[in-house]
């Protein structure tokens, strides 16, 4: 079997690399791309250790983490349509107006 | 349990004939929608190539490598090559989970002076029996959506795109009403696994104490309208007629492969007659009982196998005949209606079946 | 070392190559399409990750709502968007830098730390039985209040995405 703080390891460079994403770029839709990376790597952490203490409660709580990113990912989505709608571009920096 | 190298040389075997069966789906397709469609349009078909325009698959097949292969200017390369290949590998990689065959036991012998299979050892013809079967199946038919989406949009081609958007929508609606329906045939076998899904439709229903019945799902009444629900969404799902708008010929020139020559059409064609084999093999292992012969106990032997294995092909066989009847009797249906009955109709009826069959299992009486 | 260990190493280095890979395609190259494709691989891989954790269920679960729906969607945006075709320009040299040196620190940091105070020497003997069953079994008797929620929430998510996505507002703006 595997050693868990390989899968933890696999999930910790998952995790910078979305960080990363967040930082460096300035697409929305790669922005959301790379947090639903971070949310996946969040999702092996809990995998590697439901293996490890032999805990289903990690697994129903991956479960419930895949439902509620779809819904947030179909909300996002809508919500940088709207935006790029009105502004014609995706582009976060553009999005500094609070109200227009 | 001991993991040696039987077990990947078996593997292998079972790889090897399931590559088998795709692979030759495609070229015997190709003759019998011919040949079907000329039954059915009362005209000759194909029939000067070989005997029966049996060669005529040969004809095609070298008249698609010696094609020019175009790649328009425009397209985005990569993707534009990597299409085919992407629309290929849930078609292939399916029937992974699909069993062929009754498991038989294979005795000790000795072959090339070393004793293999020690002790008898199980054969399953199942590539691989997951726990969670049905939901790789799900998973990927939802793969699937990608090689249409990629092949339209990586063609710099407006109607393309246009017919890709329209194709994708139409199956990713219809994966829904196909899930459904599928979980209740589940229900009735009481696992997600589909070695015992249909080791549960190999037992017999006894009506009036003297006739006998195979326990297929699709004999018992309760099973019906899951059973069409399911057959629906498989024509939706392979883009087949009546649900074909969105690559009808005369319509939109060909859909998503417009812009694809020669081999990569070819792939097209391939991946297409393939889901179809595989969604064929899907409505056999849930509703038509997979590999059971009728009223025969087959045995633990080879022999066993053979007739499961003969049981199987000739039950999907059917179906696929039925595929390419259906394709030359019904007339297409408007994109609208069909997305209209797709969520409207076979989504609350997949629903509201669930609980019927759930309520009927209950009752004890399926 | 015999063999089923031994492929289950390979298994787990080539995929965790395969999910790394591609993580980094996402957050690097230009094309947005590329990157959504790129993200599709790299949960396929994580899936084949969920595998080797003995939870096949979950690995099915994966592929069908992240890779095979939650990134249609994304695919499906990007093109009806036409982003597909318009390349961004990238961000200010200063925020790259800022970017990379940040993340790579935080990498570095936690992966030092995980490899030095993880105590889990022992590795269960037993494998972790997580089929359909049990996960439903405690789905529904101990996760039933949040099984519940679950489904309010993704109504409101559908409401919420018809209403923002433009269609709603030419009824509700008099």
């Amino acid at each position: 079997m595997i050693p868990t703080e390989w899968f933890l390891i696999l999930s910790a460079i998952l995790f910078s690399i979305g960080v990363c994403g967040v930082l460096t770029r300035k697409n929305g839709i790669t922005i959301f791309m790379s947090i639903e990376l971070m949310v996946n790597a969040v999702n092996l952490t809990f995998l590697a250790y439901a293996r490890q203490f032999h805990q289903l409660h990690g697994l129903i709580f991956v479960f419930f983490v895949m439902a509620i990113a779809a819904a947030e990912a179909a909300v996002g989505l809508a919500i940088f349509i709207s935006l790029f709608h009105h502004r014609d571009t995706i582009d976060v920096d553009e999005a500094n107006l609070m109200h227009w | 349990m001991p993991f040696d190298a039987t077990d990947i040389a078996l593997s292998f075997v079972k790889i090897g004939i399931t590559l088998f069966m795709l692979l030759n789906v495609a070229p015997v397709m190709n003759w019998v929608e011919r040949r079907g469609s000329a039954l059915i349009q009362d005209r000759p078909g194909p029939n000067r190539v070989g005997p029966f325009g049996l060669f005529q698959t040969v004809a095609d097949a070298l008249k698609f490598f010696f094609k020019e292969d175009i790649i328009p200017a425009q397209a985005h390369r990569s993707l534009y090559m990597m299409a085919p290949a992407i629309g290929l590998l849930p078609a292939m990689t399916t029937l992974a989970v699909v069993p062929w065959g009754r498991p038989f036991l294979l005795h000790e012998r000795t072959l090339f002076g070393r004793t293999v299979f020690q002790g008898g050892r199980w054969f399953e013809p199942i590539v691989a029996d997951v726990n969670a079967g049905i939901l790789i199946i799900f998973g990927l038919a939802s793969l699937s959506v990608y090689g249409v989406t990629i092949a339209g949009w990586s063609s710099a081609n407006k109607y393309s795109f246009f017919g890709a958007i329209r194709s994708s929508a139409q199956m990713i609606s219809y994966e829904l009403a196909l899930g459904l329906a599928a979980v209740s045939a589940l229900l009735v076998a009481g696992s997600l696994r589909l070695t015992e899904v249909v080791a549960k439709q190999t037992g017999y229903f006894v009506l009036f104490d003297t006739i006998k019945l195979p326990a297929w799902n699709v004999v018992s009444p309760a099973m019906w309208l899951s059973f069409i629900i399911f057959s629906v969404a498989a024509f939706a799902e392979t883009n087949r007629l009546p649900f074909d708008f969105a690559e009808a010929e005369a319509e939109l020139v060909a859909g998503y492969h417009t812009e694809y020559s020669s081999m990569k059409f070819a792939l097209f064609f391939m991946g297409e007659y393939m889901s179809m084999f595989t969604m064929a093999a899907l409505v056999t292992t849930l509703f038509l009982g997979g590999w059971d012969v009728p009223w025969y106990n087959e045995p633990a032997t080879f022999g066993g196998f053979l007739i499961s294995f003969v049981s199987f092909l000739l039950k999907v066989c059917f179906l696929m005949f039925v595929f390419v009847w259906v394709r030359w009797t019904i007339p297409r249906l408007k994109y609208d209606i069909l997305m209209r009955i797709g969520w409207k109709v076979f989504l609350p009826l997949a629903i509201v079946n669930i609980i019927l069959v759930a309520g009927f299992i209950a009752k004890g009486w399926i | 070392m015999d063999l089923r260990r031994m492929i289950e190493f390979v298994i787990f280095f080539f995929f965790a190559a395969v999910a790394v890979i591609f993580a980094l395609v996402v957050i690097l190259h230009r094309n947005a399409v590329v990157g959504a494709l790129s993200l599709v691989a790299s949960f396929f891989a994580l899936a084949v990750m969920y595998v080797l954790l003995d939870a096949p269920f979950l690995a099915a679960l994966q592929v069908i709502v992240y890779a095979g729906a939650i990134m249609v969607l994304f695919l499906f945006v990007i093109m009806l968007l036409n982003l597909g075709h318009r390349t961004e320009e990238p961000a200010r040299p200063i925020q790259q830098f800022l970017g990379f040196t940040g993340s790579a620190a935080f990498a570095i940091t936690l992966i030092y730390y995980i490899a030095k105070y993880t105590a889990f020497r022992v590795l269960p003997t037993t494998p972790f039985l997580s089929d359909a069953r049990s996960i439903g079994v405690t789905l529904f008797e101990a996760y039933i209040f949040p099984f519940e929620m679950v489904s309010i929430l993704l109504l409101a998510a559908i409401v919420g995405a018809l209403l923002l996505s433009g269609r709603g507002r030419q009824a509700v703006n008099p």
